[in-house]
């Protein structure tokens, strides 16, 4: 693409006029026409095909007026021209009769404007417009552009910062892998050994060590959740779900909690982001509990192309206010004493439900309990709306 | 009861090398065989150790090559890969002890021959229990060959 086309002329730049004309009184009628106006241009003149080429390509034109009939093409023709080199110039027939169903097909066809040689008059009133539609176009065109290019820019900003995410994460895990086993082992070989002091020191920065070990390997958690590419095979949430409460054995038992499940579907999205998605939801469920035993149920309806699933619970519940902030990598509404937890469980779960297009949001009533709602694409062969 | 069992560790990092000894120090209080735990800090030192040139001269062969991956000098898969194209010192078992849990990393290495491939666990307790685990299948389950045979 030329893009010295695109560009608008600054006002004090002349107006290059590009006219395919084959009659010579013609040529200079228009020209009067638009000295009148008051226009400031250059004219060059075609009168064949290869000439208006030649043109188009080094002189990029900021207007074109043409000729309907000339001997060896027509006006039309330059129009095809201009699409076919991708040059966004306006062109204005400038012709000696045609008909009133002939020009319309002409505009249809992406000229314009079209201005009678009788009625030259009217040329200018056409040009200004056609000049100022091509200046919104290109001002439309530009910001297009440049929401594209920002778009690009963030897309490649996030998953930098996501590449950073993994490789810091990571790398971080071996010195840290030093400082948790000696602090521990100094823990182990020398408690009693040394103050009671000492033996207090020594518990804080092994539990630091630890907690940082638990917080690194959840943000390489939330970071893989981003890179791993979306399954092509479906899961059966059924069986998913079976996983994702045998590992939660544990806090089940401990808690005394009731979690009933209906039958669901079958969805497109990868089998372990499932477990993960519905495990930390259940699993917070049950964290976040009152003081009595939960109550926690999972469901999914047919929404559309996708399935809505929920996981209520009858625990603490959320007020309004951080509705939308919980699903933020680190946001945490209790202390670590109250409820454990680095923060990141629920940004996990958003960015897995966003991979494969859906959507996360949560309906409380603090007090009475929670409702998590997300929603993903139906697996293959799965009728629309043939919920269970 | 055989005699004393040779182990070859290969790590770069000093403190992963005292770690992993204190826990085969467990091991030898607990299981009673005698280990004698010999370690080097890159992938040239290692393949020097294992065919006795230079300063190894002298060496007796290990019975167990616990070997990292990510080695200066010459790397964990090079190393792996000199060894057990060698028709003598194919034959000891060499167990990958890394802390990448990439698919590729224990694919390739079991292509290059290595016996087992284990992740260096992240808490100390698996971390000793790992290298138990380890010490109790190659000394106290699996046969070995008997060197100088």
């Amino acid at each position: 693409m030329n893009t010295s086309t695109e560009k608008i002329e600054p006002p004090a730049t002349k107006l290059r006029v590009l006219q395919v004309e084959d009659n010579p009184l013609d040529v200079e009628l228009v020209q009067r026409e638009l000295r009148r106006a008051g226009f400031d241009f250059t004219a060059a003149v075609v009168q064949t095909r290869d000439e208006f080429i030649c043109q188009v390509q080094a002189q990029c034109p900021h207007i074109v007026l043409a000729d309907y009939n000339l001997p060896q093409w027509r006006g039309m023709e330059a129009l095809a021209i201009l699409t076919h080199e991708n040059v966004d110039v306006p062109l204005i027939l400038v012709t000696g009769a045609l008909g009133e169903v002939t020009a319309v097909e002409c505009l249809k066809k992406g000229v314009t404007d079209y201005v009678l040689k009788g009625a030259l008059a009217r040329l200018p009133v056409a040009m200004h417009r056609a000049l100022r539609e091509k200046k919104l176009r290109d001002q439309r065109k530009e910001a297009e552009e440049s929401l594209a290019r920002k778009v690009e820019e963030l897309a490649r900003s996030n998953q930098e910062l996501e590449q950073f995410a993994y490789i810091a994460s990571h790398d971080l895990q071996e010195p840290l892998r030093m400082v948790a086993s000696y602090t521990q082992l100094l823990g182990e070989r020398y408690r009693g050994k040394l103050d009671e002091t000492a033996d207090k020191y020594i518990g804080y920065a092994v539990e630091g060590a630890q907690r940082m070990q638990t917080l690194i390997q959840d943000l390489l958690a939330f970071s893989r959740a981003g890179r791993k590419e979306p399954a092509k095979a479906d899961a059966d949430s059924n069986a998913v779900v079976k996983d994702a409460l045998l590992n939660l054995t544990a806090s089940i038992q401990e808690s005394g909690a009731i979690v009933v499940c209906d039958d669901l579907p079958v969805v497109a999205a990868d089998r372990l982001q499932l477990g993960q998605l519905l495990q930390n939801l259940i699993g917070n469920a049950i964290k976040f509990r009152k003081e009595h035993a939960p109550t926690i149920s999972v469901k999914a309806e047919a929404a559309g192309d996708f399935w809505q699933f929920s996981v209520s619970d009858n625990g603490i519940g959320i007020s309004a206010e951080h509705g939308e902030a919980i699903f933020s990598v680190f946001h945490r509404l209790h202390t670590r004493t109250e409820y454990p937890g680095n923060g990141i469980g629920l940004s996990i779960c958003r960015k897995i439900v966003e991979r494969y297009g859906g959507k996360i949001w949560v309906e409380s009533t603090p007090g009475e309990g929670s409702t998590f709602k997300f929603t993903l694409p139906a697996g293959a062969g799965q009728a629309k709306g043939a919920s269970a | 009861m055989q005699g004393v069992q040779e182990v070859l560790l290969v790590d770069d990092n000093p403190a992963d090398i005292s770690l992993a000894q204190e826990a085969l120090a467990e091991c030898k209080r607990q299981s009673n065989r005698q280990i004698k735990i010999s370690s080097v800090v890159d992938g040239e030192q290692a393949v020097a150790f294992l065919f006795r040139r230079g300063k190894y001269a002298n060496q007796v062969r290990p019975n167990l090559v616990i070997l990292d991956l990510n080695l200066p000098k010459k790397d964990g898969r090079a190393v792996l890969k000199e060894l057990k194209s060698d028709p003598e010192l194919c034959r000891i078992p060499v167990v990958i002890f890394s802390t990448s849990q990439a698919n590729n990393d224990i694919v390739r290495s079991y292509q290059l021959g290595a016996n087992c491939y284990v992740s260096k666990p992240v808490s100390l307790k698996s971390y000793f229990a790992t290298l138990q685990s380890i010490e109790a299948f190659w000394f106290g389950l699996a046969s070995l060959p008997q060197e100088g045979e």
